[in-house]
């Protein structure tokens, strides 16, 4: 395939997004849904395409080091993929005045854009451009269920993610000062002369915290419960689902490349068990079926940071299966809870007004535990068995943190499933719990669930034939100097842009 | 008050933490290395005289179309928080004309701002200034008469399709060179005599169309405020 294409992932979607408001009113529903199917198929070539063989694309034209690069091997082709299916199964079809419903679909649109771009970007000045594109995007989209509540929330995470961006701002100036470079190949390269010191560590953990307001991170994610709990569900979502694990592949891109020193790990160690901890102790305590979520999702990115600070490929392949994982459930579960919001007591009987929803919930909330045979057991599998191959006790800590997390999980999701399927509340109560159409998903939510739903029951069943592919795909990503050779092909263009 | 002398302990302790960082750093003595490299060969391979434009429209030209992006992404947001879902118009209370040296004074400025704003937008390969700059002397040109005559709204259509098209004519000409040379934004039409106001190739039309998106999109973004400000 030719790399010239990997281009199109990031300016179809935002060339559609500019011309939106300018296209006729009969085709403008179509345009977004269109342009992210194409979006999917060039990810789909770039996935069978880069599983040889990663590909680089010199932006413009101008060699390596000098001008951007986009660098495409199979996780970031993987990630193309699931960025243009999920934001498709989240596209906002309707349900506003026509001239908001065109904003959020431009919106819906450079999200796409932005999150491509961070998956392919292989420069880290232009991995903050699309971080802060992303970040304005979701802003826009946190508020515009237009409630006062979700706005006074997005007012919050607009602090908190400007200070986030000023922070990776900053990492990246002290990287370039230090090492003149932002290409990332090159700064693999230069990075033991230049950056593995205290004044590189401390630029890492300024990106880190700055990447990790998106992420979810422990210390920076507490704009995550109240901006969840008052979007609306498909924005949350998306949020949760996709624009966390984008920040995530980040974070993991650099400590492959540029940072793989064990007070890096070390740090992503802690802050993910912290993460874990807090947010599944939150969970348990939590009354509001969003709230709960996010805070889940607050624990699994913490799982997944975990995975990520394991050396070799078998940390970036336990890191990717809890983030794929976590990537199919919980858009759906945020999918699911939109109608029950509010508070858990209010879910009694929810199980008899809606058969489906709930068996589903319960399925997504199993493989949220880790119960075999579904994928969420073999991603926890596999960070386990990582986690017990390394000889240092910070690990074995942080399995034990992982087991440990694992059971509040399973107490406060088989709560909600049992109070699902648990008899109605009688008397006074009874006027208290929503009946009717209130309680029940619209369709178009259990047919978005149904499809995650779908991929989870595919993945559980061809699990072992998935293993071979999720391996080789680590392989690729954890290979940093098979980065460098592919970006930079001879050390005489280092020389020549060093002169 | 807790909280209050908490933000201040955080901002002392971030002040101090960037200070530390800084000054631990020789200052004016940065490590020119892919910036030394673009100093030397931007001019002879982009052509464009002012090598700030050579570096934001060619070698980094994605990241411009990403800022583009930004902005028309924060003036969405902004249309879809304070926007009225019923299409309401701002009442005619507010729409009082300003006072005559107002008006004077903006109908003077009108043509001198386009002129300007054109100006700096077309000479940004050569001088310093450029799309960025000279699309938010445009805007200007655009709010100053309703501030003078809040009655006479510029027509959000118009700009949308200014807009719209601006931002494609970008993207399209990243295309074409696609299509071209196999390159995304890579620089066509060769580079020119040095220092010519035709010359960089496409930068100056790529200029053109920054220009016109960041002014139309500030100037969309202000005229909504003050619509939001008059109708309340």
């Amino acid at each position: 395939m030719n790399p010239s294409f990997i281009a199109l992932v990031v300016a179809l979607p935002l060339l559609a997004a500019f011309l939106l408001p300018l296209v006729p009113k009969v085709l403008r529903r179509l345009v977004g849904p269109l342009v992210l199917l194409v979006v999917a198929a060039l990810g789909m070539a770039l996935w069978q395409a880069s599983l040889s063989e990663p590909l680089v694309l010199a932006v413009g034209g101008f060699r390596p080091p000098l001008g951007i690069v986009f660098y495409v091997d199979s996780v970031a082709a993987l990630f193309v993929l699931a960025v243009a299916l999920v934001t498709l199964l989240l596209w906002p079809w309707g349900g506003d005045a026509s001239e908001n419903l065109d904003r959020k679909q431009s919106l819906t649109l450079v999200l796409a854009a932005a999150c491509a771009g961070l998956t392919v970007s292989g420069d880290l000045f232009n991995v903050y451009v699309f971080y802060e594109l992303a970040a304005v995007t979701s802003y826009g989209l946190a508020a515009g269920s237009r409630t006062a509540a979700a706005q006074v929330a997005t007012f919050r995470y607009v602090i908190l993610g400007s200070l986030g961006s000023l922070l990776a701002l900053i990492g990246i100036t002290l990287i370039y000062f230090r090492s003149g470079t932002l290409n990332l190949a090159h700064l693999a390269d230069l990075a033991p002369q230049t950056l593995h010191d205290p004044l590189g560590l401390a630029a890492f953990f300024l990106i880190l915290l700055g990447l990790g307001v998106k992420a979810e991170l422990f210390l920076v994610n507490t704009w995550a419960p109240e901006v969840y709990a008052t979007a609306e569900a498909r924005v949350s979502a998306l949020l949760a689902g996709l624009v966390s694990k984008l920040a995530l592949l980040v974070v993991a891109r650099l400590l492959v490349l540029v940072f793989p020193l064990p007070e890096a790990r070390e740090a992503l160690l802690v802050l993910g068990m912290l993460g874990m901890i807090s947010g599944e102790f939150a969970a348990y305590r939590a009354r509001d079926i969003k709230r709960m979520l996010a805070w889940s999702s607050i624990g699994q990115l913490g799982a997944a940071f975990i995975a990520f600070a394991i050396p070799g490929p078998a940390g970036v392949a336990a890191g990717l299966a809890i983030a794929l994982h976590h990537l199919v459930v919980k858009p759906a579960l945020f999918l699911l809870a939109e109608r029950w919001g509010g508070s858990l007591a209010r879910l009694a009987g929810a199980a008899r007004r809606s058969p489906l929803g709930a068996a589903l919930f319960a399925l997504f909330a199993l493989s949220l535990i880790g119960v075999p045979p579904l994928p969420g057991f073999w991603a926890k599998y596999l960070l386990l068995s990582g986690l017990a191959a390394q000889p240092d006790n910070l690990y074995l800590l942080a399995g034990l943190v992982v087991l440990v997390t694992t059971v509040v999980e399973a107490v406060y999701l088989f709560r909600v499933v049992g109070v699902m399927y648990g008899r109605e509340a009688k008397g006074e109560d009874a006027g208290l719990t929503n009946t009717g159409s209130a309680n029940t998903q619209p369709a178009s939510a259990l047919a978005g669930s149904g499809v995650f739903a779908a991929l989870l029951l595919a993945a559980a069943l061809a699990a072992p034939l998935l293993a071979a592919p999720l391996g080789r795909m680590a392989t690729q990503m954890s290979d940093g100097a098979a980065y460098v050779a592919r970006v930079l092909p001879s050390t005489a263009t280092l020389s020549g842009a060093a002169q | 008050m807790l909280t209050r002398y908490g933000a201040l302990l955080f901002a002392a302790g971030f002040a101090f933490l960037l200070f530390v960082l800084f000054t631990s750093q020789p200052l004016g003595a940065p490590t020119m290395l892919a910036g030394q490299a673009v100093l030397n060969e931007a001019a002879g391979t982009v052509g464009a005289a002012n090598i700030v434009t050579a570096v934001v429209l060619a070698y980094r030209g994605i990241d411009t179309l990403g800022e583009l992006s930004i902005l028309f992404a924060a003036a969405t947001a902004v249309g879809l928080v304070l926007g009225r879902s019923h299409g309401k118009q701002a009442s005619g209370e507010a729409t009082e004309p300003g006072g005559f040296i107002l008006r004077a004074g903006s109908d003077l400025l009108f043509p001198l701002l386009l002129v300007v704003g054109f100006y700096i937008i077309v000479h940004g390969h050569l001088t310093p200034g450029g799309g960025f700059q000279g699309g938010v002397v445009l805007a200007a040109a655009f709010v100053l008469p309703v501030l003078a005559r809040p009655s006479e709204t510029v027509s959000h259509a118009a700009m949308a399709w200014v807009e719209g098209l601006a931002g494609t004519a970008f993207i399209a000409t990243g295309l074409a060179a696609l299509a071209v040379d196999h390159a995304f934004l890579a620089p066509l039409l060769g580079t020119g005599q040095l220092g010519a106001l035709l010359s960089g190739g496409t930068l100056p039309l790529l200029y053109l169309a920054v220009g016109l998106k960041v002014g139309a999109e500030l100037a969309s973004l202000l005229l909504r405020m003050t619509e939001e400000e008059s109708g309340t």
